[in-house]
């Protein structure tokens, strides 16, 4: 199990390094000189030179790119073009509510998905099974944006049931689950199509395994077969999987910050894109890089605890 | 070159009669064709230019004379606009599928057929790749060459090659045991040659039935980026965009947002639905 993390901590290696790279060459093409950002308006020359002496600016591009992750490392991402504020500051406040509409979408959509799933598996070849088929191609088909809208025009909008833009507070409070709730609404409706369908075909394909043979044969209801011998099995694949989604995740959570104007690192990210922030763009890439990267090993670690053949290979 | 037709299958019913057998999938077929065919004709089949716009007639709800899905805020007839937003959604899909399912498909190819000295390295990139969700290609090249068509479609291309070369490698894996492959060789002919005639002829249904379930991730994906502003620019039509420009306007006339919405629901269920029927005709190993 050591050894199969470490493999994949080695793999997550080069893509760190391409992350990084790809941030440090987006700041080289910030049309301004960070030099003369940081000294002001009414800074001298030899002030401006002397700091671009300091930001090791006269160097050569690889010393530069050595420099810059060592800033990298101290929490400096530069400033904002925009707005002057230091991009760490910014992605500090918004990383909080990224994680908050990822856990409040996946909290309800992984369980719904795993169930609708099962049920599909349980009752194969049935009305309900299309029906659970039904459901996950239409979510894996539907805008995340245009489940937004429809939430927003009627939940929002004509009922007035919650709120929709913007977030009232932590998630601890009324106020922020209240205006959580149509975010993560969203979110998690694009995932329950791919989770149901992943479950509903590893629950086939451990269904005609040998052990479930058994298990029917010793006399066990097909609802005992199904909920004791074969979802347990089934799970390892759905964990993989459900990892493997999760990159489409982060592309939904993007797009639903920006509807429900959450301030998330997706919405962050986008508006500093848009308006030509490039520091503000390399800080929030990075972030939403190292995100993904960490997810991904931790999805690798819990497989290989999931399943004890993995931890020998 | 009779070699290539030595497959495994028995005499099967045709391909169109196996997939039309499903009443959804035919369905999605149809419509897939009809839509391919509004996106190619829409220069000729739009009633007025796609920039044309008339004020006077801003927001009007579909059903209003003269404009069946009415018209956005600017006055555009969203008929109008809605035929060459497919264009170019479905233009956008097209290339990147082409681009990232080519080079995608020849790294796939290489690293089967050169399995000793290629498979390792090209298989060590593909993970690499595909370590990275489409999102964040997105952001990262939109954020390098600014905002743009030509941003979302290296990025989805980017997206689709890692992807592809993992199927193409698959099947091409299970080709090249194959007794075939072995007399192709003992005739002398190239590598090269014996990839385009005999390796990739065979591989060709794990290839298409991928291509098709990835055109409607792709035009998602696409409509995604270009609805946060990433991808297609206003004032030209791509349905992305006008789902973000018609959101502006959301709480006056939701006409604007749904029918684009609408339309690109409908297009990737289609293509998912056939590329599930596809996948289900020709070759079930590939079921996920």
């Amino acid at each position: 199990m050591l050894r199969h993390a470490l493999h994949r901590l080695l793999l997550a290696v080069p893509v760190l390094f391409g992350v990084l790279l790809i941030g440090f060459l987006l700041m080289q093409v910030v049309p301004t000189d960070p030099a003369t950002v940081r000294a002001g308006p009414q800074a001298s020359a030899e002030l401006i030179a002397e700091i671009r002496r300091d930001l090791g600016l006269d160097r050569p591009l690889a010393v530069q790119f050595g420099l810059y992750l060592w800033r990298l490392v101290q929490g400096d991402f530069g400033v904002s073009i925009i707005n002057n504020v230091p991009v760490v500051q910014e992605l500090g406040a918004t990383i909080g509510p990224t994680l908050e509409l990822m856990f409040a979408s996946l909290v309800w959509s992984i369980p719904l998905g795993i169930f609708l799933g099962t049920l599909g598996a349980y009752y194969r070849g049935t009305l309900i099974d299309r029906g659970v088929m039904a459901i996950s191609v239409a979510g894996v088909s539907i805008p995340v944006f245009f489940l937004g809208l429809i939430l927003i025009w009627y939940v929002g909008f004509k009922w007035q049931w919650l709120p929709f833009t913007g977030r009232g507070g932590p998630i601890w409070t009324l106020d922020g689950l209240r205006s959580l709730a149509l975010p993560a609404l969203t979110l998690g409706g694009v995932f329950v199509g791919p989770v149901s369908r992943m479950t509903r075909t590893a629950v086939l394909d451990v269904l005609s395994l040998d052990h479930v043979r058994t298990a029917r044969a010793k006399g066990l209801s097909e609802r005992l077969v199904v909920m004791r011998h074969a979802l347990r099995n089934a799970m390892v694949p759905v964990v993989t999987l459900i990892g493997l989604q999760i990159g489409f995740l982060l592309g939904g959570a993007v797009v639903t910050e920006t509807v429900f104007t959450w301030p998330g690192v997706g919405r962050l990210a986008v508006g500093a894109i848009t308006s030509s922030d490039l520091p503000m763009a390399q800080g929030t890439i990075i972030v939403l890089s190292l995100g993904f990267i960490l997810v991904n090993l931790i999805v690798d670690v819990l497989y290989a605890a999931l399943d004890p053949r993995m931890r020998a290979a | 070159m009779s070699a290539t037709t030595v497959t495994m299958a028995p005499a099967r019913p045709g391909l169109l009669r196996r997939l039309t057998r499903d009443p959804g999938a035919a369905a999605a077929l149809i419509f897939v064709v009809l839509v391919l065919l509004a996106a190619i004709f829409a220069p000729w089949l739009s009633p007025t230019d796609p920039f044309d716009n008339d004020l006077a007639s801003s927001m009007a709800p579909p059903g209003t004379e003269g404009l069946p899905l009415g018209a956005d805020a600017q006055g555009r007839n969203l008929v109008t606009r809605l035929l060459y937003g497919l264009r170019a959604s479905l233009a956008m899909g097209f290339f990147a599928v082409i681009l990232g399912g080519g080079i995608g498909a020849a790294l796939g190819f290489l690293a089967a057929f050169y399995q000793r000295w290629l498979d390792a390295p090209i298989m060590r990139l593909v993970d690499i790749m595909l370590s990275f969700p489409a999102i964040l290609f997105g952001l990262a090249i939109a954020a390098i060459l600014g905002p743009g068509m030509l941003a979302v479609v290296l990025a989805l291309s980017v997206a689709t090659v890692p992807l592809m070369a993992r199927i193409v490698r698959g099947s091409a894996l299970v080709v090249m045991r194959a007794d075939y492959i072995e007399a192709a060789r003992a005739t002398g002919m190239g590598d090269l040659r014996l990839i385009w005639r005999h390796l990739a002829p065979n591989c060709l249904s794990a290839l298409f039935v991928f291509a098709t379930l990835r055109f409607g991730q792709v035009i998602l994906l696409g409509s995604a980026l270009s609805f946060l502003g990433l991808g297609a620019q206003p004032p030209n039509p791509e349905l992305g965009a006008m789902a973000s420009e018609g959101r502006n306007f959301l709480f006056f006339a939701p006409h604007i947002a749904v029918i684009p919405s609408v339309a690109i629901f409908a297009v990737v269920l289609a293509f998912n639905m056939l590329g599930d029927a596809l996948r289900d005709a020709l070759d079930p190993r590939l079921r996920v």
